[in-house]
């Protein structure tokens, strides 16, 4: 029964679907995190060239995103 | 295209604009569209709601749906995908409150919140909403787009709102049931859901 159940499982593993849910679901979730942290760093005085730099992305690209907020 | 829509579609999409506005969000949602669709009172729409949902059933409806705003807008399905890579979505979500305070997930991450938006627009989802509405009527032959036909393309968007509508019963199948007997069920519902 265990087996059964276990082979079944490991089957879904596989599924794409459960992957790719999973990967869509993680960009979701780091859009928001991304938002939480930037919108921190704002607020304690952080300039967009210094959050740019965490991120590894260009100043003008995270200005574009959360600018004017 | 809102030519084509009854009065009772049309006072969901107004609706969803000042539901939208109420809670301060950056753009109209599907949340929002399905919030309006709550407020409707004898239209076809509310009643398939009323006739699946059971008393109580708006405010469990909204709490499930705050629990999911919570989430970071994760439904109970992603929060499941991401338990088998091995993430607690809870988890993230618990420790993220705690440093930055209840809810702080719940904003949204498109950057575009919090802009001055003279017009509020629509963001991705609930133009979707509006565009399967289309279809579904389309495919139904039917000449209108009723909150019937919003209420259909929310159940097929597999959404957050359509998972907390499956919750309480409300789905594709059961709102074409309900709307159009069980014959009217695979009349033009499979194209619509095809497509």
């Amino acid at each position: 029964m265990t087996e059964a159940t276990d082979l079944a499982e490991r089957a879904g593993d596989r599924d794409p679907r459960i992957g790719l849910r999973a990967v869509s679901a993680l960009r979701r979730l780091l859009e928001q995190l991304e938002a939480v942290q930037v919108r921190s760093a704002r607020n304690q005085g952080w300039s967009w060239q210094e959050i740019a730099a965490e991120l590894g992305v260009s100043r003008q690209a995270v200005h574009k995103k959360y600018g004017r907020q | 295209m809102f030519e084509r829509f009854t009065k009772d579609a049309r006072a969901v999409v107004e609706g969803a604009v000042s539901h939208s506005g109420r809670v301060g969000a950056g753009s109209v949602e599907e949340e929002h569209m399905l919030l309006a669709l709550l407020d409707r009172e004898g239209s076809r729409g509310s009643f398939a709601l009323t006739s699946l949902g059971e008393s109580g059933f708006r405010a469990s409806l909204e709490r499930d749906l705050a629990e999911a705003r919570r989430r970071g807008g994760l439904s109970r399905a992603d929060a499941d995908a991401l338990s088998g890579l091995g993430i607690d979505l809870s988890e993230i979500v618990a420790r993220i409150e705690e440093a930055h305070g209840e809810g702080a997930l719940e904003s949204g991450g498109r950057g575009g919140n919090g802009r001055r938006a003279r017009r509020r627009p629509f963001g991705q989802e609930a133009k979707d909403v509006l565009v399967r509405a289309l279809r579904i009527a389309a495919a139904r032959r039917d000449r209108h787009i009723g909150d019937e036909h919003l209420l259909l393309a929310i159940t097929l968007r597999g959404g957050v709102a359509a998972e907390v509508l499956a919750d309480h019963g409300v789905t594709y199948e059961s709102v074409t049931r309900v709307l159009y007997g069980p014959s009217g069920a695979s009349g033009g519902g499979a194209a619509a859901k095809a497509s």
